[in-house]
């Protein structure tokens, strides 16, 4: 009928790729060969038919040929296997990667070819439609390749099927040194550094010697492969999950660049302006580049820019609040002068939730670094109240800093030395926080009373901060409680004022024994600020003390002035008359004086009998101390000494030689402390231990005055450690108070499991003017008794021992 | 019946609990009360006096438990006594209902627990505490008054102890869990 083969020709003329994958061809082609040929189709009336088996055959020429050729480029050897391992963590790989350059060219040539063979196919379409004619139509909707988008959407998605793992590196690898060049371009740009300066440098964008700078000519190159991606539409398809992890890494680089260890200014605003100008512009050159070639005029930033924005402004918040409470402990510490760090974290917190990140993470850090035996009690301390200021300028209703600083409190609680460094610290002048906070105690106090009142300054409410566990919150839901000072924070470690107000008189009564010529106007200061704050029956004892301190100095003074006293005496005594009921008690060493000294304490005895009717002194003879002068063969010393000191140093007068039993006797002071007394004349060189548990005294000299000036330190000390009974003992005795009480209500009660006989101790205990008792600690309380045997625990209820 | 009770000690422990009441009426708020309660328990816990103990039975401080342990050499000896203790709103000047919670076979204990004691009837005294009518009841237990029982067939059998306490054991060994 007719030539089929001269019409198959034909046919190959106008579509080489029915002929085979390799026949691409641009030749242009006549007219009449298409004439010829629809007529033809016409004929046999397999037009549609024809154009589907030409789409097909596309389809399958992308699917088969283009594809794997691009793939091809992107062979595994590429990226060698070591990092194989690492492409799920994309932006590790890209960082990782040797040879970014080989892999850029790489890239831009596979993307070169993929584009001539793009452009070849689309050739396809005018012919087709040629063919076709445009009175078919609607038939040829059918066609993909007579839709819009067709083979654009058929690339894309035979290439994403086929996409290997390793493609989004060598994208990485690609747009790392666009970006890197880009910003070598806007560094140039903005910073006027000296040319002579770069010449003998590297280029910094293409790593190639100054004088050879290719960086334009590799700008040029990426701007070009950009515009080829977007024309196939494939740039965001293709390049997005690889653009956004570099873009990604670049933030974090940025921001640990810029942001580390420097918390006195605040970085928000220069990340945000980084984040526009230098990333935002990069993006939006690579996704509008191709445009400014077609339409100069048309520079508005793409939708897909836009979205892209909030996205990363969005991450760049999270890292950068990442990387801030990463370092919060080093914030907390340079507190006052770390405030824009903190500014900037909560600016980040109101666009973030990160409240759990950041409480579990600064929970950890504060367990690394203060929480452990090897810190000292006063660092903690230190820590913790920097914290409190810290976290309240962080979060003012004070939700996080409960939760944050529940461990410290737990530590410090476990620390037996506390309550004694804090209230040393309240007192003692010196840089602790605590004694600052103290003085200006009334301010405090004052704008405290304002805020309390919640419902008079409903204006000013807010709402707790939400991701908090509920149960914590109700743990200690009065906001009383959480806006609470920082001393109240500090006195809240025990849980009570009391337990604190004890320790601070028994260091009061320690400093009042130890200098005798104390500063009242100091003391008296002090206790001032505590009323203010801790109420005044609190301190009534403090008041008390200082008062019998004033008084014991009148009284000396009276009886010093009585003539026929002073007759007679051997030597002056100076009281300090304390008034037992309010004093701390003293611990039970007890101390015999020797009679003709003991005589001498009964003369002023009497004579404050007489003073006093009525009242009577009871002789403290362990605490005090003693001016003596010794004479010793031709030596004499002077020396203020404890009593104790004293006795022993009196009793070699009379005998050279003394066993250790018999001076502990004639003393009443056991043998092993004796003991330790002796040691100080021993290294005075007074006295010497010729044959173990025998002492004598030296009539020569030896070479001891070295030590002297030391011990003579060291001994006043250790005797005004142990002036008074320690907190620890006290708290002692009140848990024997609670086990009489535990043992009463389980004798009478039989059994009882823990929570009741908590219960039991609150109601019925507290009364007895025992401090509050937390169930953990009756916990450890009960354990304990179990452990001696005086309890029985089984079944979850606690039994007397028979 | 109150016998054993030494003056002092009644007065020494009764007076710390109502020294606030001597200038108020007889009449007094549950406050004052259940505060002269909580002290006498301090006192009690304080004292931790060896055969007698009490404790309020939960939250209700106005209910109380006892435990009383037989007295020594005699055939109550070894024996422990549960009772309750009631107190009414008008304690310290109305006595307390005292009643044994353990069945005890005694002369002058009935088998619903009910004492016959002069000190909790009519002879009461605000001075009397807790402290001292677990005190007497422990010495009732060795010296009852067999001029009025409540338990006849126990003031009969005791002028036999060796009987007597024959008995008792057995009925100790019947009822002390009860």
């Amino acid at each position: 009928m007719c030539d089929f083969d001269a019409l198959w020709a034909d046919v190959l003329r106008i579509f080489p790729v029915l002929g085979g994958a390799n026949a691409v061809s641009n030749d242009p082609v006549e007219e009449n060969v298409f004439q010829n040929v629809r007529q033809h189709l016409m004929v046999l009336g397999s037009i549609d038919t024809f154009a589907a088996v030409v789409d097909l055959e596309i389809q399958s020429t992308i699917r088969n040929v283009l594809v794997p050729k691009f793939w091809k480029h992107i062979h595994d050897g590429l990226v060698s296997s070591k990092l194989q391992g690492w492409i799920n963590d994309q932006a590790l790989a890209i960082e990782a990667l040797p040879d970014k350059n080989g892999l850029f060219t790489q890239f831009i040539d596979a993307i070169n070819e993929l584009h001539d063979s793009f452009q070849s196919l689309m050739q396809v379409k005018p012919r087709l439609i040629q063919l076709v004619g445009a009175e078919t139509k609607p038939t040829a909707k059918t066609v993909k390749l007579m839709q819009e988008e067709g083979i654009k959407n058929c690339l894309r998605d035979c290439l994403l099927a086929q996409l290997p793992p390793n493609f989004s590196v060598v994208v990485g690898a690609f747009y790392w040194v666009h970006f890197k060049l880009f910003t070598k371009a806007s560094n140039l740009a903005l910073t006027t550094v000296d040319s002579d300066v770069f010449d003998e440098l590297l280029c910094v964008g293409c790593n190639f010697e100054a004088e050879q700078c290719c960086c334009q000519r590799l700008t040029d190159m990426v701007n070009k492969t950009n515009m080829k991606l977007f024309e196939m539409n494939l740039i965001d398809r293709l390049t997005g999950s690889a653009l956004t992890a570099l873009i990604k890494l670049k933030i974090k680089e940025h921001i640990s660049d810029t942001c580390m260890g420097i918390f006195d200014r605040s970085h928000l605003k220069q990340l945000e302006t980084w984040l526009s100008d230098v990333i935002m512009s990069w993006l939006t050159n690579i996704f509008t580049e191709w445009k400014s070639k077609d339409s100069i005029s048309d520079i508005e930033v793409p939708e897909s820019v836009k979205s892209f924005k909030v996205k990363l402004t969005y991450f760049m918040y999270e890292t950068f609040a990442q990387s801030v409470i990463g370092q919060f402990f080093s914030i907390i510490i340079d507190y006052p002068d770390s405030i824009p760090a903190i500014d900037d974290l909560k600016i980040c917190m109101e666009k973030i939730d990160m409240r759990v990140y950041l409480t579990e993470s600064l929970r950890n850090s504060l367990e690394a670094r203060i929480l452990h035996p090897g810190v000292n009690t006063m660092d903690i301390l230190t820590g913790y109240v920097a914290a409190i200021k810290a976290i309240r300028h962080l979060d003012s209703t004070g939700v996080i800093l409960e939760m944050v600083t529940a461990p410290i409190k737990d530590y410090l609680r476990k620390r037996n030395d506390t309550v004694r460094r804090v209230v040393t610290g309240l007192t003692e002048e010196g840089p602790t926080d605590l004694s600052e906070e103290l003085a200006k105690g009334e301010t405090i106090k004052e704008c405290k009373d304002s805020g309390t009142d919640e419902f008079s300054n409903w204006e000013n409410w807010q709402p707790d901060p939400f991701g908090i566990d509920a149960s914590i919150m109700q743990y200690n839901s009065s906001r009383k409680m959480r806006s609470a000072d920082i001393i109240s924070m500090v006195v809240d470690i025990y849980g009570s004022k009391e337990l604190f107000m004890t320790e601070y008189r028994n260091l009061m009564a320690d400093r009042l024994l130890a200098q005798l010529d104390f500063n009242s106007e100091k003391e008296i200061r002090n206790l001032e600020l505590l009323k203010i704050r801790f109420g005044e029956s609190l301190l009534h004892s403090c008041e008390v003390m200082l008062k019998d301190v004033t008084d014991s100095k009148r009284i000396n003074a009276h009886i010093h002035s009585d003539g026929d006293r002073t007759e007679n005496q051997l030597f002056d005594i100076s009281s300090l008359i304390v008034s037992a009921q309010f004093w701390p008690s003293f611990n039970k060493e007890s101390l015999q004086l020797p009679e003709e000294i003991e005589n001498e304490f009964k003369k002023y005895t009497k004579a404050y009998e007489a003073y006093k009717g009525n009242r009577t002194l009871n002789w403290r003879t362990v605490t005090g101390r003693v001016n003596i002068e010794i004479e010793i063969g031709d030596r004499t010393m002077e020396m203020v000494v404890s009593p104790i000191l004293a006795v022993i140093i009196y009793h070699f007068q009379t005998k050279n030689e003394w066993t250790i039993e018999d001076l502990s006797s004639i003393t009443k002071v056991p043998a092993s402390a004796l003991r330790r007394r002796l040691s100080f004349w021993q290294n005075h060189g007074l006295i010497s231990e010729t044959t173990p548990g025998i002492f004598t005294l030296l009539e020569k000299e030896s070479e001891k005055s070295q030590y002297e000036d030391m011990s003579l330190a060291e001994a006043d000390e250790e005797d005004l450690e142990s002036a008074m009974a320690s907190a620890s003992d006290q708290r002692e005795e009140e848990l024997q108070v609670f086990w009489s009480y535990i043992v009463g209500m389980l004798t009478n009660l039989d059994s009882m499991p823990i929570d009741r006989i908590h219960q039991m101790l609150k109601l019925f205990a507290s009364h007895s003017g025992g401090v509050e008792f937390t169930q953990d600690e009756l916990k450890h309380f009960l354990q304990r008794k179990v452990r001696e045997h005086k309890l029985i625990f089984s079944g979850g209820v606690y039994q007397l021992a028979k | 019946m109150a016998q054993n009770i030494s003056p002092e000690q009644s007065g020494g422990a009764g007076g710390g609990g109502s020294k606030h009441s001597d200038d108020s009426m007889p009449v007094k708020d549950n406050h004052a009360v259940s505060k002269r309660l909580h002290k006498e328990l301090m006192n009690l816990m304080m004292a931790n006096e060896r055969g007698i103990s009490a404790f309020p039975d939960g939250e209700n401080i106005f209910k109380w438990v006892g435990t009383i342990a037989g007295p020594r050499n005699t055939v109550y000896s070894g024996q422990t006594y549960r009772l309750s203790l009631d107190f009414p709103n008008s304690y310290p000047y109305a006595a307390p209902v005292v009643k044994f919670l353990t069945s005890c076979f005694h002369p002058n204990v009935d088998l619903q627990g009910a004492i016959c004691l002069d000190i909790l009837k009519d002879k009461w005294s605000a001075l009397y505490d807790v402290r001292t009518i677990l005190l007497s009841i422990q010495s009732l237990l060795g010296e009852p008054n067999n001029e009025s029982p409540l338990n006849a067939q126990a003031a009969m059998m005791w002028n036999d102890q060796k009987e007597y306490k024959k008995y008792l054991d057995a009925f100790y060994e019947k009822h002390k869990d009860t």
